[in-house]
């Protein structure tokens, strides 16, 4: 009877032993996955650190040169009024228009990315002809491209339909392509907009015979701050955010963005926009 | 013959102002923007003094400014950095390379600037002020 009960006792304790383990074991399995969610979650707030150490010198300089500008060009037309010729006085003033307008561009990317990463950017959609807006940005940069010697051509070619898309928010995506490629584009190069109708949605190529963009580059290219490593110039200007925020625009309309290279040589920056 | 300043700048806003009252002062205002181009022009155009920005398309202000210091022709010429990045190591690479003088864009009041340069000229401001007069 002794040894019955002893051994009833010997499988209670093991049983007893098994349950202590798996709870031991369960416990530690939570413990592994606390650790990993410790670890996600010093990551991302170093991740977090070191986008806010690039972000705000950064800032400080876009912001800076062209306030420093103004307030030089505001110094001189205030101390110096008698000595200045007319050409000048117009310069300046020129000067301070044109600064503070990059200067209101600067705030409005700002804005604009920290609405879309706090998930409060919206759209406002209107139905309309997109070679309308297409015709409209290439007129814009048409001065600009002949300065630099760039032919620019906007051959919209096929029938696009009607659709609802935010045009000033499509014209920032547009002005933000075309730009770039008249800026990365050699003399005697050429950029090209068009757009075409497929399935369900309006495919817009902006394409340029440029330097191109290091493969090394492409997946970076829409991340915020980057800046491709052979179009910066020596060091680097510019907030990098206009990629990130043609993306966002993009998206917002349900969208996607993407880059090809251009065969020989260059880049097409291509976005499509649902017909809706 | 009024005194020759060369400046290597690529934001046309500061060439603007900055240019400006050097003009005015009866300065010959020599503008490049492509740092590629700017130790070819020191060459040709033989300047009295350049003023030299950092972050430039082609070649950065510090790589002409020790290539100016290298080449027997140029390695005279005095060079004041005019700059909007004021960190430890340009600061310390430009004085390193035998900078003149190393000023911030958003420091110096554009109207105060011929002065800075007519001390380093060794003149006087009245006399850049005659040049202008003359």
């Amino acid at each position: 009877m002794q040894d019955y009960i002893l051994n009833i006792l010997v499988i209670f304790e093991s049983i007893l032993l098994l349950v202590i383990s798996l709870i031991l074991f369960s416990k530690t399995r939570d413990l592994t996955k606390l650790k990993k969610y410790e670890e996600a979650f010093i990551e991302e707030q170093a991740k977090k650190h070191s986008e806010q150490n690039e972000f705000f010198p950064m800032v400080i300089h876009e912001l800076r040169s062209p306030l420093s500008v103004i307030s030089g060009a505001a110094d001189l037309l205030i101390k110096t009024t008698d000595e200045l010729s007319a050409e000048q006085i117009h310069t300046l003033l020129h000067q301070i228009k044109s600064s503070s307008s990059g200067l209101l561009k600067v705030v409005g990317d700002i804005l604009d990315i920290s609405k879309m990463e706090g998930g409060k950017f919206q759209i406002s959609e209107t139905y309309g002809d997109i070679r309308d807006v297409l015709r409209e940005e290439c007129g814009y940069f048409e001065p600009l491209a002949k300065v630099k010697n760039v032919a620019l051509s906007c051959p919209v070619s096929g029938k696009i339909p009607s659709f609802s898309f935010d045009s000033d928010r499509v014209k920032q995506v547009l002005n933000n392509l075309i730009a770039n490629s008249i800026k990365f584009c050699p003399e005697k190069g050429k950029v090209v907009v068009n757009a075409r109708k497929d399935a369900r949605s309006v495919i817009v190529e902006v394409a340029d015979d440029g330097v191109g963009i290091p493969d090394k580059d492409k997946p970076m290219i829409f991340h915020k701050f980057f800046q491709a490593s052979n179009q910066a110039g020596v060091g680097e200007k510019g907030t990098g955010l206009g990629l990130a925020i043609c993306k966002g625009i993009i998206e917002a309309h349900g969208g996607k963005i993407w880059m090809e290279d251009n065969k020989p040589s260059g880049v097409k920056f291509i976005f499509s926009l649902p017909i809706k | 013959m009024p005194k020759k300043i060369l400046f290597v700048e690529d934001d046309e806003g500061f060439y603007n102002i900055f240019s400006v009252p050097l003009k005015m002062k009866g300065y010959d205002v020599i503008h490049v923007s492509d740092g590629s181009l700017a130790v070819e022009k020191v060459i040709t155009e033989k300047p009295d003094l350049i003023l030299l920005d950092i972050v430039l398309p082609g070649t950065s202000g510090l790589d002409i400014l020790k290539e100016l210091r290298e080449r027997e022709e140029t390695k005279e010429v005095k060079v004041v950095m005019l700059t909007n990045f004021g960190s430890d190591d340009n600061i310390s690479k430009a004085m390193e390379y035998g900078s003149n003088d190393y000023l911030m864009k958003y420091n110096i009041v554009p109207s105060e600037l011929p002065a800075k340069i007519a001390g380093l000229l060794g003149e006087a401001q009245e006399s850049v002020v005659r040049v202008t007069e003359s």
